[in-house]
């Protein structure tokens, strides 16, 4: 009867939960959002949200089988959730092509090059739309791509209207559905349901919303001179969705407060600078680039010791003074016309990196 | 800290039966947190049941007795159940039960006892803490000249399946509360308090009758919600007091001591029977009802009479057993390990594969722990051979509770980094 096992680390239970359940969790809390979609255009912004996933998970099929040497990894459902994310950024009349150039973009560039689910500094869907902005950028920036009246499903649709008749009702109507913007934008009210969704099932924690919500409030509230022009549809699903996506946003909870509010500052100098479309996924994934040094700067307090607020306190102002100069040289860039550069710059960084680091994910 | 599922209820009422002795008892040298004890029998030697065999060596040690009689058939290196080797005697048992007193058993006059004597006997007869860190618990009553304002009783048996604190409290009041006065006589705390978690706090049925005699008024029972690791010494010691102690601090220098039910009662053991600690409670629990239960389990059993005597062979190379519990105990790497001083558990689950994903930073593990670390950071810092960074996160601050991998949706491979970068970077000092 005598066997002497390997090494087994406790513990020897575990809690009934798996990133398949994380992944699946998020899927849910977007449905609403997809189902709006149909309400606005029909089967049309359907078909994108389908092919951004089929091309997602694909890319991720096949890139793990043949660089990463694993044949599973779609099962976690990340490509899923990048897939859905992506589509509801994208105009609804996106060519389907051209969609699923982002959405193999999104999972290989995004995600799978630096090592797979979890090991991305970016927020996926972000990168592979960047890279349909920089590759097809007279598809992408032309405005037949974001409207066509003939498509159209429902026009309005005013559950608010029951209680009466006032511009406030009518605006509440509007929050209810509004069929303009992006794909996933339609809801505005069950966007908010997602998130509160994502709350209570501890998908996401407060932190990141509140902070640039507020921050950006606030803000807007101090610039309000230049009259700002911004999207709460793009915002919010910006804000719950993609600043919160886990491994691209800040770990500890006062490292999320600083990210989230980072996010909004980002968000407002682009928005001031005349950003009028990109200023969501431009601040998003910015702040993502410092997200590391972000978390490492805010540990939480270990028991028993105290915080060295000093140290803490000029770890952010650099931190603050290096995110504000990165907006200042992306607005430049972008006015020039040379953001592609940026991402060519990424591309070659990132091969570099995979082809460094080897094609064994297990060292990233 | 975090809530966390129970399973107790398969035992909490079993009443503590005696398992039938083992032929052959392993008793390991080191059942405590310092220096092993010094074998005082040879080989072919006949022992009696309480007789030392093992003698304290060292400031930080503690006695050891055999718990049967019998011939010492070997002394040698021998594996604990992580698979530790330390030197164990081995006793072929004679079922005789010839027993050696330390003392004659009386009627124990405390106002005519000393400080000294109550230590001296705790310590004689090789009492250590029973709630799994295996202190010697003469170390710490030895408390010099300071002074302690509360002794707190740690009947918060956090990991599920655990009960055997909740059968002894619940089937030995009298005894525990005895055995607390003992103890207090040597610590002359102003206030006991007595912890319990929620889901058992149904043992004040057991306790009302003796907290209202006017002996006990400075007693109190402190109870605290089913949190993991409620029962953790700093955790407890905050949820009583507010105070949060570092780790690496001794409790004692803020006027505190810590004792879990099962030492208490050795204790009383110790002082009124003469007895040294020879024997524990154990729960048998896990995945399967067979033979569940708590059960009064000699030092030196090893598992594998336990699980032939409660019959839980049967397809026994798909169960993994665990010596302890299932979030801090070890997987028992050989069946003829023994229970030490220090097992509360024996569990038996089924052996299941652990799919291992990447870690999606989702900050589960930061926030269920009870110190305030990053776990996430030491499986990345030891993946990646960077054991010098793990330093900068705190690494020894780590109580090694598990709550982090029991919460990862991920099933990252926290305990083995942790465990392994704290030697790592040990070695690189």
């Amino acid at each position: 009867m005598e066997t002497v096992q390997t090494k087994i680390y406790s513990p020897f239970v575990r809690a009934k939960d798996s990133t398949r359940k994380v992944m699946g969790g998020v899927v849910i809390s977007l449905i609403p959002c997809i189902v709006f979609s149909y309400l606005a255009f029909g089967y049309i912004p359907l078909l994108v949200i389908l092919v951004a996933v089929g091309s997602a998970v694909a890319a991720e099929f096949l890139f793990s089988a043949f660089f990463l040497n694993k044949k599973d990894s779609v099962k976690d459902g990340s490509a899923i959730v990048t897939g859905v994310l992506l589509a509801l950024t994208l105009a609804p009349f996106t060519p389907l092509y051209v969609v699923a150039f982002g959405g193999a973009m999104a999972v290989i560039f995004g995600k799978l090059i630096w090592g797979g689910l979890g090991r991305n500094p970016l927020n996926p869907a972000l990168v592979g739309r960047e890279f349909m902005t920089v590759f097809f950028p007279a598809i992408m920036t032309s405005g037949a791509i974001w409207f066509d009246k003939s498509q159209m499903n429902y026009i309005a649709i005013k559950p608010f209207s029951w209680f009466g008749e006032s511009p406030f009702i009518e605006y509440l109507n509007t929050l209810f559905f509004k069929a303009s913007g992006a794909v996933g934008e339609y809801s505005v009210i069950f966007i908010i349901l997602g998130g509160v969704f994502l709350l209570v099932r501890r998908r996401i924690s407060w932190h990141i919303p509140f902070a640039l919500l507020v921050t950006f409030f606030v803000l807007i509230q101090i610039f309000s001179g230049f009259d700002p022009k911004y999207s709460l549809g793009g915002l919010l699903l910006g804000t719950i969705f993609m600043a919160t996506d886990m491994p691209s946003s800040a770990t500890t909870n006062n490292g999320k407060l600083f990210y989230g509010a980072m996010i909004a500052v980002v968000a407002i100098i682009c928005i001031l600078n005349g950003i009028r479309y990109e200023y969501m996924s431009y601040s998003i994934l910015l702040v993502n680039a410092f997200n590391r040094p972000i978390s490492d700067s805010f540990l939480p307090r270990v028991w028993g010791q105290k915080i060295d607020y000093k140290k803490r306190l000029i770890r952010s102002g650099i931190l603050v003074v290096a995110i504000i100069a990165s907006t200042y040289l992306v607005i430049l860039l972008h006015n020039l016309d040379a953001i592609r550069y940026l991402l060519f710059a990424y591309i070659l960084g990132t091969i570099i990196y995979f082809v460094i680091r080897g094609y064994d994910s297990k060292k990233s | 800290m975090m809530h966390i599922f129970s399973a107790k209820s398969k035992t909490k009422k079993e009443k503590i039966t005696d398992l039938k002795d083992a032929p052959v008892f392993y008793i390991p040298m080191l059942q405590n947190i310092g220096t092993p004890a010094t074998p005082i029998v040879k080989v072919g030697d006949t022992i009696k049941r309480f007789q030392l065999i093992g003698e304290a060596t060292g400031h930080c040690s503690a006695n050891i007795h055999s718990p049967i009689s019998g011939v010492v058939i070997d002394i040698c290196p021998h594996p604990l159940a992580d698979g530790t080797v330390v030197e164990t005697i081995i006793v072929e048992n004679d079922y005789l039960n010839t027993e050696i007193m330390l003392g004659a058993e009386k009627d124990v006059d405390l106002k005519k006892m000393s400080s000294e004597e109550i230590l001296s006997a705790i310590k004689d007869c090789g009492i250590v803490g029973e709630g799994g860190a295996q202190f010697p618990t003469h170390n710490k009553y030895d408390i010099k000249d300071k002074e302690i304002d509360t002794f707190i009783i740690n009947g918060t048996e956090c990991e599920p399946f655990l009960t055997a604190d909740y059968a002894l409290m619940n089937e030995f009041p009298n005894l525990l509360f005895t055995g607390i006065k003992m103890i207090n006589k040597v610590l002359k705390a102003k206030e006991v308090v007595i912890t319990v978690e929620a889901q058992n706090k149904d043992i004040m049925d057991s306790f009302n009758y003796l907290m209202n005699k006017p002996e006990y008024s400075n007693y109190k029972v402190m109870i605290f919600p089913d949190k993991y690791p409620q029962g953790g010494e700093l955790q407890l010691i905050k949820s009583v007091t507010g105070k949060e102690l570092g780790k690496g601090k001794l409790p004692s220098s803020i006027g505190l001591i810590v004792s879990n039910v099962g030492t208490v009662i050795a204790v009383y053991k110790a002082i009124v029977n003469r007895k040294p600690l020879v024997e524990r409670v154990v729960t048998v629990s896990g995945d399967f009802l067979q033979g569940a239960g708590n059960y009064n389990i000699k030092i030196g059993t090893p598992v594998q009479h336990i699980i032939k005597e409660l019959k839980l062979d049967s397809d026994i190379e798909n169960k993994g057993i665990v010596l302890g519990g299932p979030m801090m105990g070890k997987a028992v790497s050989s069946m003829l390990a023994p229970v030490t001083k220090g097992s509360s558990g024996v569990l038996t689950f089924k052996k299941k594969e652990v799919s291992r994903n990447n870690c999606i930073m989702c900050g589960y593990c930061a926030d269920v722990c009870p110190m305030h670390l990053m776990p996430m950071k030491f499986e990345q810092l030891f993946r990646r051979g960077k054991y010098s960074s793990l330093a900068g996160f705190s690494i020894s601050e780590c109580i090694e509770c598990a709550a982090c991998e029991y919460i990862c949706p991920s099933n990252v491979s926290l305990m083995e980094s942790i465990k392994e970068g704290k030697s790592q970077l040990k070695n690189l000092k």
